[in-house]
Formats: C-alpha cells, structure tokens, sequence
C-alpha cells in the first residue's frame, strides 16, 4: 500500500520515458516565439508573419513587471524556439523562475533563443548602485523604452535578427516584413508627433516610472510618479509633496496605467485640478490597443483630450 | 522497492542524461569560441561605424546649420509654399541627426558596459528575528522555545548562487541560528548543491544537500512561509524543512499540460523533529522519530487554469525510509499503550519501515490585472505516517503499526500591494501515538514594505488533546524578516 504511490510514479514515470523517446523536435511546422508582453508579440507576428507562431505570457492588463508566474507558462515555454523580452530586468519578478522550470536550452539566457529586445537601447535612469535604497524594479535602469514608437524600432530590428538567425532560409521574408512595418510604424510616426505638437512642454505624472522615453520623444515633461519609488508605494508624505509640487508647477496631467488602484491618482487630480487619464503600457491594457499602433494612438489621443479638457476647464473660469 | 527506484535513475540516465557526450561539450566550446571571435570582429567594425556615423553627424550638424543660416537669410515674404519646402527638409535632417546620434550613443555605450559582478556570484543575507510571548513552557508545549517573553534570531541566511559551467549552477544555503537549547550561534549548511541547466529530455538532477521535494511547504525556507512558524504535521512528521543530502531528478513531461515528477533518494530527511512531552501515562516515546539513512522520495504536481484569474495546482508526495533502529530503554510502547518495554525483560524495540504520503492543493485567486494588489490563496496539505515496530528478544515477539493523519489549511487575503492577512487551521495525530493529537489556530497579518521587508503579526491557540500530556497554549508572535543583496523570486515559492 505504501510503496504503491511510488511504484506508481515509477512506472508512469518510465513508460513516459519510452513513450516521448527523447525531445520532441523544435522545428515542428511554424516557429514558436513566446514573448513576455503583448507588444514585443506584436512584433513578432508583424516581423515572422505567417512563419512564426507568437504566445504572450501578459494578456495585456497585467502590469509588466508582475505577470503572475503560471504553470501553464511553462510547457509552453518549453516547446519555444525564441524568448523574446523586455531586458533591463523588467521581467525580473517572474522570468528567471519561469526560464529555469522550462527546461528548455534553447532559450535560457545567453542563447541564441534568448532575445533580449533592448540591445541597442540607451537605458535612462541608471541607477547609481544596485542597492535596493532605490526600489528593485528598475536595477539596470528604466525598461520602458518601447513606449517611445523610435526606441520600439530597435525591439522590432532585434526580433528580425533573431529570427533570421534562427531561419536563414527565410531571411527575404522576414526583411520584406520587417521594412513594410518600420515603413509603416515611420509614417505613424510622423503623424503621432504632428499630433502631439500640443503637448510639448505639457507636464505630468503617472503612477509608475513608464514614460520617461514617451516623454523626451514628443516633449513632454515628466514631472514625478505617484509611486514612492518604482515597485514602492508612496507614503502620505510623498503624496502631499508631490501635490504642492504638482500645484506649484502647473501639472496638467495625472496618467493612472490602468493596472494600479484608481484611488490615490483621483485623490490627486481632484486636490491639484490636473485632469486624470488611464492609459495603457501595453497592447491589450484597455479596449481597442490590440496591436502596438492601436495602443499609441490612444496614448496620444488620451493625452490631446486631457490636455484639452484642462483648457476648456481653464477657459470656464 | 529499491530496485525499482534503482531502475528509474539507471534507466533515465543511460538514455538521456550521458547522450550529450563529452565530444559533444568540445564541439558546443569550440563553436562558442568562434562565436566569441566572431563577435570581437563585429565589435571592431563597429567601432568603425561608429567613427563614420559621428563623421556623418558633423557633415549633417554643418548642413543644417547651412540651411538654417539659409531659411533665416531669405525669409518668404508671402510665398508660403516655396517656403515650406527648405523647412521640412529641415526637420527632416535634424529628425534623422536624433536618431543617428541615439544609435551612435547606444552603440558607443553598448561597448563601454562592463557587469562588475561577471564572476562574482549572487549573494544574498536573510535575517529573521521572532519576537514572541507564550503562556506555557516548552514542558507543557513540546515546543523548543521557552515560555513567557523570548527573542529569536531564527535565520542569518546567507544564499550563494551561480553557474558552475554551461551545464549546471550551484548554489548554498547557510544558516546561522541560535540553538535553542544552548543558545549558541552555530552555522549549518541548509543547502549545498549542484542543478542541471541543460540535459535533454526535460530533465533536470539536483545533487548534495538541499530540500528534498516532497509536498508543498516543506522545502520553502522559514522566512518563506505564509505565516510565522512551520506547520506542526511538517514539524512532527518530517522535522521542519525537509533537508537531505543526495540527489534528486525531475521530470517535466513533454505534453501541453504542466505536469512535474520528482524522484529522490537521500541519507536523513529532515531535521530531528521537535522534543515530544510526556504522555497522558507519563511516559515518554523520547523524541519523533527522526528520518534517519536511506530515504526515496517523491513528488508529483500539476496545474489547472480555472479560469484566467483562477488556478488550481495540486500534488501528491511520498516518501520510504526503510532503515531499522533498536530502540531499549524504559520508553512506551508504541500507540499509547500502557506497557513498557521493561515488562517485557530482555526484550528490544526496533523500529521498521516509515512511511509518508501526502496530497496538497493550492487554489489561488490572482487578478491578471491587479495581482500585486489583490489575491487569496487557500493551501491545504494532508499527509498519513505508516510507522512500523517490532518487539524482539527473549519476551513475546509481537509488531505495532501505527497510522496517523495530519494536516494544515491556510487561506491568505491581501488587499494592496503592503497588506495581508489570514487564518491558518492545523491538527496532526501523534506519529507515534495516534490517539494523541493537537489542534491548532493562527490569524496572522503581514505588512511587507517591499519584497524585502516584511513584519508578521500572528495569534496561536494550540489546543492538545488530555493523551497528549500538554496543555493549551497561547501564543503571540511577532516576526520581522529582511533581505539585502540578491533574492530570487523561486519557482516554488510562487
Ligand atoms: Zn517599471
């Protein structure tokens, strides 16, 4: 009776073995990429086309530092050809766990499947030691460069490397691809940055440490974050500072991502007479962002209405 | 039994774990060093782009101030459309100056980064102080902590990890702890062991000493858990974390589902389990018996998305310690009979067979969206002891078999990304005497500033059974536990 459960596993465990007869071959009819957040799988899919197919971890809602570590993340991982992340140790909090469980070689890190989307990338805000005095979110510096549409390029070109590393035979599709979505994404470009000419100089805050890139890109000026410091919550004294600062200097925005509590932002905008928006930090965070251009133009579109909704109510009084 | 096991590991090994021979290794080295020259070229041609992009940059910096100068000189009094022209051209070049001067910047950077720590392993401390009251003394608690007001450094907790090579990391657990009954300081090596990062076939081999995979928290470190202190059925039937020294191999099946298999063999598991008192005859049984020699262990688990923000995971452990000890001495007989050994002169105790058998679940709630601010996790875990005794010697030849269950449920609410609470319900029946057992009642609460502070407030009624010999106890904890340096966020401790 004892020894049953064992003898049980033993035998599942080596009929399992003869079964499977070693690892299932990688290349099996489409290549596999698995991608941490939603936008770098957008890429993916614009870049490998119908050759590639694409899986997400994030559904887009999560926030991109905690999507919670699923064991159902785990086979899935394990058949990939390519990871495909953030970098900068954006994942930190769930993708060294879910790497080691994969057991898949392919894609540990230092591997050619291991595709660290920021290379190339200039990271902002390094900090000054890895001491965690500063939060421990952002340790190689701020991870959220692909909310800049210039800086998402470079993710896009390294996902093209990758890919073409992987499938030389394929190299002419995946260029084809990838030029008709950097043509595409330049063109947008230029209209989101027409579009934005109102915003230059607008200040604002947000919630989290996501837009310092977003910011330099269209002019803005990242005033502060409601968080103490990334991945901390404020204190009741960091909030009233950050209020009489935000008054003192006419910060027109409070931008909540929509993955933190509404509450303290709305606090904050009422006592400041800011206007609130939620927006979303990746494809898939609110309705109608399924795809990365989707989810800028709404960024841009969410921040015209509430510059312009701060106007209007200016002009009121 | 054992050739069983045996077989597996044998069996395993010769298919999958020697296929990647050493031939193999050489060729993988050579092809990394070519990559590595490979690179060293590219980097050299980089470095000449990058003169060029900054030579580009100067002729394009001169142009603009060209046109600039131009558009200034001749401003378009009234023609608008002809003017347009040199100002888009304008922006244009200075658009593609930004970004040429970004890759420039980017590329130049990318050559300077340095990792300080490249050869350096992680290193992590972990400090854990329990401050606490308890209205009974260990003689009436069976517990290695006093009664009334204690202080206790429980963990100093050094964790060590990095690769050993392409194909495995090490990592060490040492930990510094007062002895409760001396109370000297004095380290132990927790854990000490080599992983496998690369055999094929989803294997992967765990050797030296660590926590052995059996159940759901008996390889979580103190600081780890959900609430102050190990559950009394870990306690007693295992003796706290389930330590070993050996070598264990897990499996993760090939299919779409996650299914995880562990097999293990090991010498001890555990540590010796905590002091039992006197029974309700005033005997003693002396201490648990601890997990001593030969140990194969195991596990399985699974996973169910119930839906997007709900999973089920649940899993089943076993574990054989075949080994035998004598046990002499004026000690109660197995089960809380009334006799002792003495009446039965020139007789000897053994203990045989131990056996352990869990199941365990773990239903968490965590919103996709809005995790790190709300969740609740409700983790149960059953396990059965089979403990075997023989009477020998010159009296009556007789066998005891003595089968007990014990359990524990927790369900745990947080409610922001600082705050959590909950409730822990525990009974075990005595490995040793079934009839003697313990009831147990813990509402606790957590405020954790950051990962890496966290205070825990927790309340105890341990309520005993009258054959237990103990008596009821209150208890108040207060645990603060901290960490510096390099942490990792395990896959078992998700
Ligand atoms: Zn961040």
């Amino acid at each position: 009776m004892k020894s049953n459960l064992i003898r049980i596993l033993s035998i599942a465990a080596i009929a399992a073995v003869l079964l499977s007869g070693g690892p299932s071959p990688a290349y099996a009819a489409k290549i596999r990429v698995v991608t941490t957040l939603t936008d770098l799988a957008d890429f993916s899919r614009e870049v490998g086309g119908d050759l590639v197919e694409v899986n997400s971890l994030a559904t887009g809602v999560e926030d991109t530092h905690g999507v919670p570590m699923k064991p159902s993340f785990v086979p899935i991982m394990n058949r990939a050809d390519l990871l495909v992340l953030v970098g900068f140790d954006c994942e930190h909090a769930f993708l060294p766990a879910l790497l080691e469980a994969s057991k898949n070689p392919r894609i540990q890190i230092g591997k050619p499947g291991y595709v660290d989307a920021s290379v190339g990338i200039l990271p902002k805000d390094v900090p000054k030691s890895t001491d965690h005095y500063q939060g421990d979110v952002h340790p190689y510096g701020n991870p959220h460069y692909i909310l800049d549409p210039v800086l998402a390029k470079t993710a896009v070109g390294n996902i093209y490397n990758a890919l073409a590393e992987l499938a030389p035979q394929h190299q002419a599709e995946f260029k084809r691809n990838r030029d008709a979505y950097l043509a595409k994404l330049d063109a947008k470009i230029a209209e989101w940055k027409k579009q934005a000419a109102p915003l230059k100089g607008v200040k604002f805050v947000s919630y989290h440490e996501h837009w310092p890139y977003f910011a330099d890109r269209f002019g803005m000026v990242y005033f502060g974050t409601i968080e103490l410091k990334p991945g901390i919550d404020p204190t009741p004294r960091h909030i009233e500072e950050l209020i009489s600062s935000m008054k003192a200097e006419h910060v027109s925005i409070v931008l909540r991502e929509p993955q933190f509590p509404e509450k303290v932002p709305s606090q904050i905008a009422e006592q400041t007479g800011a206007t609130l928006v939620t927006l979303p930090i990746m494809p898939g965070g609110i309705p109608n962002t399924e795809t990365y251009i989707k989810m800028e133009d709404a960024i841009i579109h969410g921040l015209l209405a509430a510059e312009q909704a701060r106007e209007n109510a200016h002009a009121m009084k | 039994m054992r050739a069983i096991i045996a077989l597996i590991f044998v069996f395993v090994f010769s298919s999958c774990a020697f296929a990647q021979t050493t031939e193999e290794r050489l060729q993988e080295l050579e092809k990394t060093m070519k990559k590595q020259e490979q690179s060293i070229q590219e980097l050299k041609a980089l470095q000449k782009t990058v003169k060029k992009q900054e030579q580009t940059i100067e002729e394009q910096r001169k142009l603009i101030e060209q046109l600039t100068a131009k558009t200034k000189l001749a401003p378009p009094p009234g023609a608008p459309a002809t003017a347009r022209a040199p100002q888009t051209a304008v922006a244009e070049v200075q658009q593609q100056v930004e970004e040429l001067k970004e890759q420039v910047s980017s590329v130049a950077d990318a050559q300077r980064q340095t990792i300080p720590s490249k050869f350096n392993p992680a290193i992590g401390l972990v400090g854990e102080t329990i401050f606490s009251y308890r209205s009974q003394g260990s003689e009436f608690t069976g517990s290695d902590r006093p009664g009334g007001f204690d202080v206790f450094q429980r963990s100093v907790e050094l964790n060590i990890a990095a690769s050993v090579d392409p194909f495995a990391k090490g990592y060490a657990v040492i930990n510094a702890s007062a002895d409760p009954v001396t109370g000297e300081a004095a380290a132990v090596v927790e854990e000490a062991a080599i992983q496998t990062t690369s055999l094929p076939c989803n294997l992967e081999l765990k050797a030296g000493r660590f926590f052995g995979e059996f159940g759901r928290l008996g390889y979580i470190h103190d600081h780890e858990l959900p609430f102050v202190n190990r559950p009394l059925v870990l306690d007693q039937y295992i003796g706290g974390e389930s330590m070993t020294d050996g070598a264990q191999l897990n499996w993760l099946l090939p299919i779409e589902h996650y299914v995880s298999l562990t097999a293990g063999v090991g010498d001890n598991f555990g540590a010796s389990p905590n002091l039992v008192a006197i029974n309700s005859n005033g005997l003693t049984n002396g201490e648990y018996r601890p997990i001593n020699g030969l140990v194969y262990f195991g596990r399985g688990s699974t996973s169910f998305d119930l839906t997007p923000d709900l999973s089920l995971e649940p899993g089943i452990s076993g574990l054989i310690n075949p080994h035998a000890l004598d046990r002499n001495g004026e000690i109660a007989l197995p089960n809380g009979t009334p006799e002792t050994l003495p009446q039965y002169p020139g007789s000897t105790l053994t203990e045989r067979e131990r056996s352990l058998e869990g199941v365990d679940f773990t239903l968490s709630w965590k919103p996709l969206r809005s995790n790190q601010f709300e969740s609740l996790i409700w983790g149960t875990e059953v396990l059965r002891s089979g403990n075997n005794y023989d009477v020998l010697g010159a009296g009556p030849v007789f066998s005891r078999y003595v089968n007990s269950y014990g359990m524990y449920s927790y369900l745990t609410y947080k409610w922001s990304r600082e705050w959590s609470a909950g409730f822990l319900f525990e009974g075990v029946e005595n490995a040793e005497d079934n009839l003697n057992h313990t009831f147990a009642y813990s509402p606790y609460i957590t405020w954790a500033t950051s990962h890496w502070n966290q205070l825990r407030l927790q309340y105890t009624h341990t309520a005993p059974n009258a054959e237990s010999g103990l008596r009821p106890d209150d208890a108040v904890y207060l645990q603060w536990a901290w960490i510096i340096g390099s942490h990792a966020h395990g896959w078992q401790q998700r």
